[in-house]
């Protein structure tokens, strides 16, 4: 087609739609010069004057569709047919406010919260990461073989890969760091700091550059020596440097250790978690690059074209030579590539699929829903249509009226739906995630949720528009009015056993979510979080340390426990005002993700010797204060608690845990025996003095009971050669008091400033907040499944509703005769309500049944009950049962109320 | 009497650009002139002038004005585009093939 046609054709179509009228009366104009041309012929013909205008008239056709004919030519008819319907819907939608508001507002529900799930989850697991070329980005993990855990790296492997491999561009080496930053004159007060210290290449792995100043430089750490120099994230630059711009060079003071500011790294880069506040340089000491403790975080970028396969066989072949050459026992069984995004995004992958699924439900119940509402409109619209048709409207423009009209609906629902999805990505974002991985964004609206909702908008539009409007038009043709409202009815039916269906899978759903959710509450955990507040004091290990060394080809130390200084702060904080117990623990009690342990030698049984022996003698150590138990409130079920008669030079006892008794004395009374820990210089035999109920080391899928010793912080060695030489100088405590928490750790902060001006104490977070990670999550899904569940309970309601009632109002004189025949209410009741019944017993059928089977991908979030639990289902049943009785009996109790003779007459 | 055959389908299309070729021409004009043209054999239901007219003004063939007529009344004349003239050259070319074709198809029946 040429250009000058194409424009020629396309300035005709724009003055068809926007000269509509100026065509007309041309087409009227030009139609009437052909009959008047006519007329005058027939006239000179010499007919009269009348017959020479019918005769013209008979040879031109009918004027006006001749007109519609023409019109029809410009091919813009579709556009006007399609403005009439909107406006039509409009009016129809004007005339019921009511069936278009709650119609609007389920579907906007489900809308929106499908387009939140869907927008979030496509951008970050599809979408761009904040670190350029991130897809390449690899974290490198070894499978230990003894737990088949995944830890990270240790030093050796490290070395080796990043020398010997040939699938990676670089890799770079970090650990978890926590510092101690000093106070300034406008910052007075010290803070712990959280950061990594990392290797050079991690920077240029990771292609970044900061903002101000530079990277480390390879000349940065030797064997044992890593330059005073510190990296600052954008955010510890602004909030504690004030976003000084003259900070480069400047000697800052971290661990009582002046180093150098070098660098400021751009707003947003976050590496290797977003509590990342620094990094320093890593150095390996001689000692870990000979030695395997599998503590590193690896990152690697893959070279171009190679795969995370390719790149793991490369990593095991390596290390698997390593591991020959080496014989520390310690094998391992493989290398384990994860991408960045799935160590920063790979969580929510679950909460989304949990709640994904949900929305789609609801979004299919509220389109199942809105459908039978239409269908239970149509008789009332049967005459319209049948006139329309009558009037030479085609049966696909009938159609295309009532989808038109269902268009224009969720379009509504659409743009309500808008800012549902807005909330709905706030909500998402206010998702506590767990510990290495990042939170979700807060995302605001963009062309993506736009193109979302719309998307959805008309999917909707198709699944709730398309059975009335097929039934609209096959009902208002030559279908016999009886088959057409047998049809109707059969599918309202359908649609009505669906919503009931999906209903129950919804609630069984949640039901099982909650379920377990409140089993997890209520759980005995052999402690009770409330009203405790914790926190962390730490002296670190470089402050007592006499001498490192090695025991065993493991590390150990030669330190001066710091007992006494531990002993003050302790003291001190057992003054503050309004609170009961304060006590403290060399570690958390639970949700530590490598919990201290120790070798017990049980005083009269043989010392273990071979690798077996020396891990069934492994049991959890903490070293705590006298309170502990108390504080937690862990009941002591045998023996005694510790008390003020055990000090430092009076015997020294342990308390143990149930599991712990049971194994290593099986068919006898514990308290009394004696044991030693871990056979090192400085420690001394223990009296068995109590036992106490277990406590979950994580509060969240325990797994089986683990055997926990306990010692008394006070009677530690003051001298001791061994492994746990960083155990002695933390402390995590737990103060019980109804005093709020930020006032409490203020009040905390100052005592312990009185006794140690230079450690801050860190970490504060209520006990609750500290074993609740991982239940926020839960609590999140549970209550938005609830929900959505109680909604979709709702809709099914109105669905059933709906079909009771608009069989009683066909049923009005059926009912009136049987009524005049002297039936009970009671059999008015079953008659209009046995059809409801039968359908909600075929939609929880089908529900039952689809809720076996899709209830078991719920399963790894369950927790303490199975994905079929009877009880779950049976509430559930028994909740929908229930409610959609209710919605049958409302109307069928109005039916019996009906007047007979009035029914009878009706007609 | 029997009813003059329908044209063809595109017939009617054939005929009005052919009679427009020489100059520009009202509705009327064209009706009048394919009636002269075809020795009345073929009478053009001459409602059905005007939706083809419009279709191929849609189409671009032809554009039409509204000037004084010879009768002394404004009318709608309606003229040959440029594109309009290669399009009667083609259909001319394919009419010329067809009826050549169909004749000698009638002659071996």
């Amino acid at each position: 087609m040429s250009v000058t046609r194409f424009i020629h054709i396309w300035r005709q179509r724009a003055r068809s739609l926007f000269r509509k009228q100026r065509l007309d009366d041309d087409v009227d104009r030009e139609l009437q010069f052909h009959l008047e041309q006519l007329e005058k012929e027939n006239l000179e013909a010499g007919m009269s004057a009348t017959e020479a205008r019918r005769a013209a008239r008979r040879t031109l056709g009918n004027v006006s569709v001749l007109k519609e004919e023409c019109r029809d030519q410009r091919r813009v008819g579709w556009f006007y047919d399609f403005w009439q319907d909107i406006q039509y819907g409009i009016r129809m939608m004007r005339r019921r406010p009511g069936f278009t508001a709650i119609a609007a507002l389920s579907l906007s529900l489900g809308i929106g919260a499908n387009a939140a799930i869907l927008n979030v989850g496509t951008k970050l697991l599809l979408g761009d990461l904040p670190l350029p070329d991130a897809e390449k980005l690899v974290l490198v993990r070894v499978l230990a073989k003894p737990a088949l855990q995944v830890s990270a790296a240790a030093v050796p492997d490290y070395v080796a890969w990043s020398k010997g491999n040939q699938t990676f561009e670089s890799m770079g080496a970090s650990l978890a760091s926590q510092q101690d930053l000093d106070g300034d004159d406008t910052h007075p007060d010290p803070e712990r700091l959280f950061g990594q210290s990392v290797t050079p290449s991690l920077f240029s792995t990771l292609k970044v550059q900061p903002q101000m100043g530079r990277v480390f430089q390879e000349d940065e750490v030797q064997v044992g020596f890593a330059a005073p120099v510190v990296i600052l994230n954008d955010q510890l630059w602004r909030r504690r440097f004030d976003g000084d711009r003259t900070i480069l060079g400047r000697q800052i003071r971290l661990n009582g250790r002046s180093v150098k500011v070098v660098g400021v790294m751009p707003a947003g880069f976050i590496y290797p978690n977003e509590n990342s506040e620094f990094w320093v340089p890593l150095a390996f000491t001689k000692f870990q690059l000979e030695n395997s403790a599998a503590l590193f975080t690896v990152t690697g970028r893959l070279k171009e074209g190679i795969t995370a396969r390719q790149a793991q066989a490369d990593l095991e072949s390596i290390r698997s030579q390593l591991v020959r050459n080496r014989q520390d026992g310690n094998t391992v069984r493989g290398v384990f590539l994860v991408p960045v995004r799935n160590m920063w995004f790979g969580w929510i992958l679950q909460p989304l699929l949990t709640l994904g699924g949900a929305v789609i439900l609801v979004l299919l119940i509220a389109c199942a829903n809105v459908s039978t509402l239409l269908l239970a409109r149509l008789p009332a619209r049967q005459p319209e249509v049948a006139v329309r048709l009558l009037m030479g409207a085609s049966r696909g423009r009938i159609i295309r009226q009532f989808l038109t009209e269902s268009l224009i609906l969720s379009l509504i629902a659409g743009t309500l739906g808008l800012a549902v999805a807005f909330l709905g990505m706030r909500s998402l974002a206010g998702l506590q995630h767990p510990a290495g991985g990042i939170s979700i964004p807060l995302m605001g609206w963009d062309g993506g949720l736009l193109g979302i909702v719309a998307l959805l908008s008309v999917i909707s539009c198709g699944l709730f528009g398309f059975i009335p409007a097929v039934v609209a038009f096959s009902s208002g043709t030559g279908l016999k009015h009886v088959t057409a409202h047998r049809r109707r009815g059969r599918l309202s039916g359908i649609l009505v056993s669906v919503q009931v269906g999906l209903a129950l899978i919804l609630l069984v759903s949640s039901g099982l979510l909650l379920n377990s959710f409140v089993r997890l509450l209520l759980d005995d955990r052999g402690f009770n979080p409330d009203g405790i507040l914790t926190f962390q004091y730490r002296i670190p290990i470089a402050d007592y340390v006499r001498r490192f060394g090695s025991f065993h080809g493991m590390p150990s130390v030669e330190i001066e426990p710091p007992t006494l200084q531990i002993q003050q702060v302790y003291e001190k904080l057992k003054t503050l005002p309004g609170t009961d117990f304060v006590a403290g623990s060399s570690a958390p009690p639970v949700n530590v993700i490598l919990p201290p342990t120790a070798t017990v030698l049980i005083e009269g049984k043989p010392i273990p010797s071979t690798a077996e022996e020396r891990a069934a003698a492994r049991v959890f150590y903490f070293l705590v204060t006298d309170n502990f138990f108390d504080t937690m409130r862990t009941p002591v079920l045998n023996g005694r608690n510790f008390a003020r008669q055990d000090t430092r030079s009076s015997p020294w006892v342990a308390v143990i845990n149930e599991t712990m008794a049971r194994q290593f004395w099986p068919d006898e009374d514990p308290i009394g025996k004696h044991f030693t820990v871990d056979a090192v210089f400085g420690e001394q035999q223990r009296e068995v003095i109590g036992v106490v109920r277990d406590v979950g080391l994580q509060y969240i899928r325990s797994g089986p009971p683990q055997a926990v010793a306990y010692s008394l912080y006070l009677q530690q060695p003051a001298r001791y050669e061994g492994f746990n030489g960083g155990a002695f100088g933390q402390m995590t405590f737990f103060v019980h008091s109804n005093l709020n928490p930020i006032v409490l750790e203020s009040a905390a902060r100052r005592v312990v400033a009185e006794v140690d001006p230079a450690r801050p104490l860190s970490n504060f977070q209520t006990m609750e907040e500290y074993v609740g990670d991982g239940i926020r999550r839960r609590r999140y899904a549970v209550s938005v499944l609830g929900v959505f569940a109680l909604m979709a309970t709702i809709l099914a309601a109105v669905g059933v509703y709906g079909v009771v009632s608009s069989s009683i109002s066909q049923r009005t004189r059926e009912i009136g005769i049987h009524m005049a025949m002297g039936a009970s209410s009671r059999d008015i009741v079953r008659l209009v309500s046995r059809r409801a019944i039968q359908l909600i017993a075929i939609g929880l059928s089908w529900g039952i049944l689809a809720s076996l089977f899709l209830s078991r991908l719920l399963e790894t979030q369950l927790w303490g009950i199975t994905a079929t639990d009877p009880m779950t289902f049976a509430a559930a049943i028994a909740l929908l049962i229930g409610v959609s009785l209710a919605a049958c009996y409302i109307p069928a109790r109005r039916a019996m109320r009906v007047d007979f003779a009035e029914a009878l007459r009706m007609d | 009497m029997p009813k003059p055959s329908d044209l063809l389908q595109g017939t009617l299309d054939l005929l009005i650009l052919k009679s427009l070729a020489r100059e520009p021409l009202h509705g009327w004009g064209i009706a009048k002139r394919i009636q002269s043209l075809s020795d009345e054999v073929l009478s053009v239901q001459q409602g059905s002038l005007y939706p083809a007219l419009h279709r191929l003004e849609q189409q671009g063939w032809i554009t039409a004005d509204w000037k004084d007529s010879e009768l002394g009344r404004n009318a709608k004349f309606y003229s040959l585009t440029r594109e309009g003239k290669k399009q009667l050259d083609l259909e001319l070319e394919i009419w010329k093939r067809l009826s050549s074709a169909v004749g000698l198809l009638l002659k071996r029946a």
